[in-house]
């Protein structure tokens, strides 16, 4: 018995150290389910969609995988990123100069960020609980500088929507019926890249890893855990302010609902996509990977004409289904 | 009390009257604890004796109340765990302070990670840290399969064989093991005790914490008891039976 136990501890550890196995795995059986059964799915116009949606949402998901890694929660980013859309939008429409707004945007983003971190980090309070309260009064703050209304740029088209978030008109007009691939894809891209690379090759992600894995030992060790925790919460906010940025650049409009269950969605992608619930374990890869799988969801089950609401039922029961395969795998149960 | 006759080397570490309280708990009361220089000294004590308290305020997990310590005759703070490392004080934890998640490498070096400055980025060396693990662990004597395996899935003797080998490689000077033997079969304790040995010889001194005198009576130079807090003494080896120790830690006997 103690034998077994110890190869099977082994296993465990061996597949917890390659986590992308089971998000590539459940993402492969979900595109190849849709690439058979939904007409459509793979035709250009399709990909651009799941694409271009994905990016918004996947670059606040980045944002909280890195700090879901470092063992923590941010239930906020969908209420800081309605936030950071409306100081990006009134900036726009009292005619601020665009570059000013979009800085004011990025760096209110990253100030309610570190508001989260400094609760956190020093009442200690479990930050699902504090990210909970943070969330409603950052929805507070959406709607009391926005009031109950669409707030909405119409002015002359800005070189900086063009920058932030064009169609790739040259790419989308080689494809007959014409794509929709965005900029705000290759700024994902980009954005995901540079955050995997932080955190497989860089001493902050060791450290990440570490703070999440094990907190007390990191700190034995003389990690300076605390700053760690502080600055993911600082980089969830900002990611959440560059990705509604980028939205409103393509939309040119916002409401006092936008961003509102976001950071559900970015915590299931990250579950699905394989990161630990406690923290610890888990990449960059597999977070897009969940959340490219969800859009690719929904994009599937629209093209089937299947009402919305089964969207969300499938999403649930994929997501227990992954916590389960991975609550195994890592052997916490 | 007998106090220790040091040899010409001095001490490593000399902690002076430190006492320690936790709200109305008095865990310290006045406690003198000198290491000598490349020496084997045993801190003995019951549970609740105060023996991890006075570890923790000499790595700084802890601050003292009151009381000085003197790192090679100079006066130190030691307010964190990182000081305590960058003077040279390493420490074998009880729960060995290894990350499961993290792989043989990322653990060995955490905390004092090798890095290639470009810009504001740290990158890590991971292949020369790689090599170092290994080449440092084959050193002390432990056999591992490949640095990159994940800690969690190494046995117990083996986790406690990264820890130590950690704890030797960066311990310039002074090395700490809590209650290393404890946990441990037989043929595994005889290991640990080897290291000790091992890293006397390498001229580190070397603090070896224990409630059980029959886990460190073959390796320890010194043994200090530890009572309720309070110094009951210091003695040379040779100078007390093992039953004689006993007696002094469970205080059936005074000295």
């Amino acid at each position: 018995m103690p034998a077994q136990a110890t190869l099977l501890s082994r296993v465990r550890f061996r597949l917890a150290a390659i986590p992308d196995a089971v998000a590539l795995a459940s993402f492969g059986a979900v595109f190849l389910f849709f690439a058979l059964a939904a007409e459509n799915f793979l035709t250009p116009l399709s990909i651009a969609n799941i694409l271009t949606f994905a990016s918004i949402s996947g670059i606040v998901v980045v944002g909280v995988a890195v700090l879901m890694i470092s063992g923590e929660f941010d239930l906020s980013v969908g209420s800081t990123f309605a936030v950071a859309s409306y100081v990006f939008a009134l900036g726009l429409i009292a005619e601020v100069p665009p570059l000013l707004c979009l800085l004011a945007a990025l760096v209110v983003s990253a100030l309610l960020g570190l508001l989260n971190g400094l609760i956190v980090t020093t009442t200690g309070i479990p930050s699902f609980i504090a990210t909970l309260g943070t969330m409603l009064a950052y929805r507070g703050i959406a709607r009391a500088i926005g009031g109950s209304d669409f707030a909405f740029y119409s002015g002359e088209p800005l070189l900086l929507f063009r920058i932030l978030n064009a169609p790739l008109d040259s790419l989308n007009k080689s494809f007959s019926p014409a794509a929709t691939f965005r900029i705000s894809i290759l700024w994902f891209g980009l954005i995901a890249v540079l955050l995997a690379q932080v955190l497989r090759r860089t001493r902050f992600g060791n450290w990440v890893f570490a703070t999440g894995g094990n907190r007390g030992a990191a700190l034995s060790l003389g990690v300076p855990v605390r700053r760690v925790v502080v600055a993911n919460f600082v980089l969830a906010g900002l990611l959440a302010g560059v990705a509604s940025v980028l939205q409103f650049a393509h939309r040119s409009s916002v409401d006092p609902l936008r961003g509102e269950g976001l950071e559900l969605i970015a915590v299931a992608a990250c579950v699905i996509g394989g990161l630990r619930l406690t923290g610890g374990s888990g990449s960059i890869l597999g977070a897009c990977l969940g959340m490219l799988l969800l859009q690719m969801l929904e994009q599937g089950l629209v093209l089937m004409q299947i009402p919305v609401q089964v969207f969300q039922a499938v999403a649930g029961l994929i997501l227990i289904i992954a916590v389960i395969s991975n609550t195994y795998l890592t052997g916490e149960g | 009390m007998n106090q220790a006759e040091h040899p010409q080397d001095g001490f490593v570490v000399e902690m002076k009257a430190i006492s320690k309280r936790f709200g109305t708990i008095t865990a310290l009361e006045g406690v003198d604890f000198q290491v000598p220089r490349q020496q084997v000294m045993a801190l003995l004590g019951d549970n609740g004796a105060g023996k991890s308290t006075l570890i923790k305020i000499l790595t700084g997990v802890h601050r003292p109340t009151r009381g000085e310590i003197y790192f090679e005759n100079r006066q130190v703070e030691i307010d964190s765990p990182r000081v305590a490392r960058d003077l040279g004080i390493e420490t074998v934890y009880q729960d060995l302070a290894l990350v499961n998640l993290m792989s043989i490498t990322r653990n060995f070096f955490l905390g004092r990670e090798l890095v290639r400055e470009l810009g504001p980025i740290r990158w890590l060396q991971l292949a020369e840290m790689n090599r170092l693990t290994h080449s440092s662990l084959v050193e002390v004597g432990i056999d591992i399969r490949s640095p990159s395996e994940p800690v969690g899935s190494l046995s117990g003797g083996e986790r406690q064989s990264i820890a130590i080998g950690r704890a030797m490689h960066f311990g310039a000077k002074l090395l700490i093991l809590d209650e290393p033997t404890s946990a441990l079969s037989v043929a595994e304790t005889r290991k640990v005790l080897s290291y000790i040995r091992n890293a006397k010889d390498r001229g580190l001194s070397v603090v070896f914490i224990t409630h059980n005198v029959n886990h460190c009576y073959e390796v320890s130079d010194a043994y200090t008891i530890l009572r309720h807090g309070k110094i009951v003494g210091t003695y040379q080896r040779g100078e007390l039976s093992q039953d004689d120790i006993a007696a002094l830690i469970t205080g059936e006997r005074e000295n």
